[in-house]
């Protein structure tokens, strides 16, 4: 393959990662395994390298990719592994036990107690970070 | 509030089947309120504005929030009739959440 071919499959696998994780958000699948786009810039950067080592290639249109894709390659694995990493820790859930008790507002203001569902009905908890 | 969406359409089958789901953020109010009827989910929305409970679940991720502030470790828990841990999950990563099929497996078990 030349080295133009080889740069420009290197820019479009990147482009196609971000875009596939973006619109399969949804998917179980997809979502939990976000080392998916970490690994498919990794590839995307290895066909850049590819190009840009190619004999007789013209080389600014590789190295323009290889920048490209190892600058996603670097900030992708960072996210990833460094800024979305949650610590483990001890928690106050143990299975077969009951969980702290609470009363919190809810959108309404009107208060909500895990107490009161108690012989009631089944709970499911869903501790999030937020709106952003 | 992804990992919202991504349980929603497995979750209204637990709702179906009676169970109450409580979403619990630091978010104001008034802005739990947009983002349930913006998603359209009969979920309870509480607010924990200063994440005393997230604290004493121990699921209080410091300084981890966009501009420093303290967020709670995404964690998702089923209790059953008697409020006893039946399964619960904790996230490594905040872009991984259970699989909503888990979830809907473990309230279907109760």
């Amino acid at each position: 393959m030349t080295s133009g071919r080889l740069a420009g499959l290197g820019v479009l696998v990147a482009i196609g990662a971000i875009t596939a994780y973006a619109s399969l958000l949804r998917v179980a699948l997809v979502r939990n395994h976000p080392e998916g786009y970490v690994i498919a810039f990794a590839l995307a950067t290895a066909l850049a390298a590819l190009a840009v080592v190619r004999p007789r290639a013209r080389r600014w249109p590789a190295w323009l990719a290889l920048g490209f894709t190892s600058l996603l390659l670097v900030g992708g694995a960072w996210f990833n592994f460094v800024i979305a990493r949650v610590p483990d820790g001890p928690t106050a859930l143990r299975v077969g036990e009951r969980p702290p008790d609470f009363t919190l507002p809810d959108a309404a203001g009107r208060p909500v107690s895990l107490a009161d569902y108690r012989g009631q009905k089944p709970v499911v908890l869903v501790f999030y970070r937020g709106y952003w | 509030m992804g990992e919202l969406q991504g349980l929603g359409a497995a979750l209204s089958e637990a709702e179906r089947i009676g169970v109450e789901i409580i979403a619990i953020s630091p978010d104001p109010n008034e802005r739990s309120q947009k983002l349930a009827q913006g998603l359209r989910l009969a979920y309870r929305f509480v607010s924990d504005r200063d994440l005393a409970v997230t604290r004493r679940y121990g699921l209080l991720h410091a300084g981890a929030g966009p501009n420093g502030e303290d967020v709670p470790r995404p964690a998702t828990v089923v209790l059953d009739r008697d409020g006893v841990v039946r399964w619960f999950s904790v996230t490594r990563n905040y872009q991984v959440r259970p699989d909503p099929d888990d979830v809907l497996r473990a309230v279907r078990a109760l």
